[in-house]
């Protein structure tokens, strides 16, 4: 049973004004000089920006989800090299920082293999990065099924790949959607560092018009909200989704 | 069955009179913090804290040991015993420095920037000090020779976010793309690697970056638009404004600025004194 919607309301108008109340206290004491007139001019820019991220970010998304399901699987895999392999790429993604290897992908890989998009570049590196993390997640998901479990499968002749399909996955899905929902936020963020090989994304776009205007924090609030607007409904869409599996299984 | 209570109950964690108490207490008391502390003043410091990037060769950088140096340095230490106040470097990106100086984080900026008509609504600048230009810096086997064959569709230019090349490849490159990049680096391996067929920077630092890169690149020199660089300060802080003019004057008189070419900028002085260009303080 929920509370009372009064009493709901009540409280989280409450919450919400206090944060209100300690953003408005820092930037009372500021003392800044607000030229919102400046950055204004410049929406478009921050618009085209906002719908890079979004196109790069749903790329990457996609793709990440595949190669962190194979990855993912091919831990599993019954052949060896398959399984170090993975093991390999997954230790030198996740111990590297994103800055180093989109410039090492961009200047050195790409550039030998006479790529010469950069956009295809980012998203690819995006989502060789991100595939590392959600492998990870997708690994933690299978293996929290329970070996009885299988044995059970294996009693009832399933097959290896029925196993999956009907006992393994239902079950995984519900583990790994809070980590993976949590995974896709940062890639979200993440895509701002793509800036570094000219980008011309969200981040990129805001801090142009910064450089231009010199209204840092004009350009960089609406870039606060505009990613917010983007993580927020992967957040609400996967609280939804845990709900909906809640009792599925 | 009924005995059970589900996980969700609300009422488990928190009675409504204990929620209706913890929120009403919680906003007092943040009024009481906001408003009591509202009042502060602002402090003052006795440090000149001089904001730079490190990231400019010769003129602002770090040695061996990460301490800055460079031209910049100097003249911010020269200005520093002129005035009787302890100077404080402060390693910043070129493109927060002004906000840091409107914010009151840094009192000055010595960081080789040229003083334009859009950054001087922002803060003021100093007499200038260094006089140069913008020119280019293309591929060897690059047909650009000029700023108009720069300009046509097809063609890419490099830029560094935030500097005067930056805002001139904004008003003036029409048809061709401009990237904009963070690192002066990465724009120079853009041209090296003919990604881009020029980047757009001053003349010493264009020099530079044509000696490391020789087999590769290709400077042109001939500058397109003249800049001057100059000392930034804060609007509101115009009492020291007077001071800052009168230690150039004076640092110029005394040689200071030659000295200084000649510690640091000794090769591009030659080559520049032998192609022609004007180089000066």
């Amino acid at each position: 049973m929920p509370p009372p919607w009064p009493l709901r309301l009540v409280n989280l108008g409450a919450a919400f004004f206090l944060i209100v109340l300690l953003f408005y206290f820092s930037f009372h004491q500021l003392n800044y000089h607000w030229n919102w007139a400046s950055i204004y001019e410049y929406r478009a820019k921050f618009v085209q920006g906002w719908i890079t991220t979004i196109l790069i970010s749903a790329s990457s998304l996609g793709l990440s989800t595949g190669i962190g399901l194979f990855f993912a699987l091919a831990q599993r895999s019954r052949w060896l090299a398959l399984r170090y392999f993975s093991k390999i790429y997954i230790e030198i993604v996740r111990g590297t920082p994103l800055l180093v290897q989109i410039l090492i992908f961009f200047y050195v890989v790409a550039d030998a293999f006479h790529v010469e998009n950069r956009y295809l570049v980012g998203i690819l590196t995006l989502a060789c990065f991100s595939g590392a993390y959600i492998s990870e997640i997708i690994r933690a998901g299978i293996e929290s099924v329970g070996k009885s479990q299988l044995e059970s499968a294996k009693a009832i002749g399933l097959t290896r790949a029925q196993t999956y399909r009907f006992v393994i996955f239902p079950q995984a899905l519900r583990q790994t959607l809070p980590p993976l929902a949590g995974q896709f936020v940062s890639l979200i963020k993440d895509s701002s560092l793509l800036s570094i090989i000219s980008i011309s994304e969200f981040t990129l776009n805001a801090r142009e018009v910064n450089s231009s205007t010199f209204s840092t924090l004009e350009s960089y609030i609406p870039l606060a909200i505009g990613y917010l607007l983007l993580t927020l409904p992967i957040s609400m869409w996967t609280r939804h989704l845990e709900k909906r599996h809640r009792f599925n299984t | 069955m009924n005995m059970i209570v589900h996980k969700s109950d609300w009422r488990i964690r928190s009675s409504p009179i204990r929620s209706w108490l913890a929120a009403g207490s919680l906003l007092s008391l943040l009024s009481v913090l906001v408003f009591s502390v509202a009042s502060c003043s602002t402090k003052t410091r006795e440090k000149l804290v001089v904001g730079m990037e490190l990231a400019y060769p010769p003129f602002e950088t770090t040695d061996t040991q990460g301490n800055p140096t460079g031209v910049s340095v100097d003249l911010a230490r020269a200005l520093g015993a002129h005035l009787g106040r302890e100077i404080e470097i402060q390693n910043l990106p070129f493109d927060g420095l002004i906000p840091a100086l409107k914010t009151g984080k840094i009192d000055l900026v010595i960081s080789s920037m040229t003083a334009t008509a859009e950054r001087a609504q922002s803060i003021d600048f100093s007499e200038p000090y260094l006089k140069t230009g913008l020119c280019l810096l293309v591929g060897t086997n690059s047909a650009v020779n000029s700023q108009d064959d720069l300009d046509q569709a097809g063609k890419t230019v490099a830029v560094k976010l935030g500097t005067t090349g930056h805002t001139f490849a904004t008003r003036q490159i029409k048809r061709a793309k401009v990237l904009v990049l963070d690192k002066e680096d990465a724009c120079v391996l853009e041209v090296v690697q003919g990604k881009a067929d020029a980047f757009i920077y001053d003349q010493m630092s264009t020099f530079k970056n044509w000696q490391r890169n020789p087999e590769t690149t290709r400077p042109i020199l001939k500058p397109f638009q003249e800049e001057s660089w100059a000392i930034g300060l804060r609007k509101a802080n115009k009492d020291l404004m007077p001071d800052v003019n009168r230690f150039l004057q004076d640092f110029r008189a005394r040689g200071g600025f030659e000295e200084l070419g000649d510690r640091y900028l000794k090769e591009q002085k030659q080559a520049f004194r032998q192609m022609g260009f004007p180089f000066y303080f």
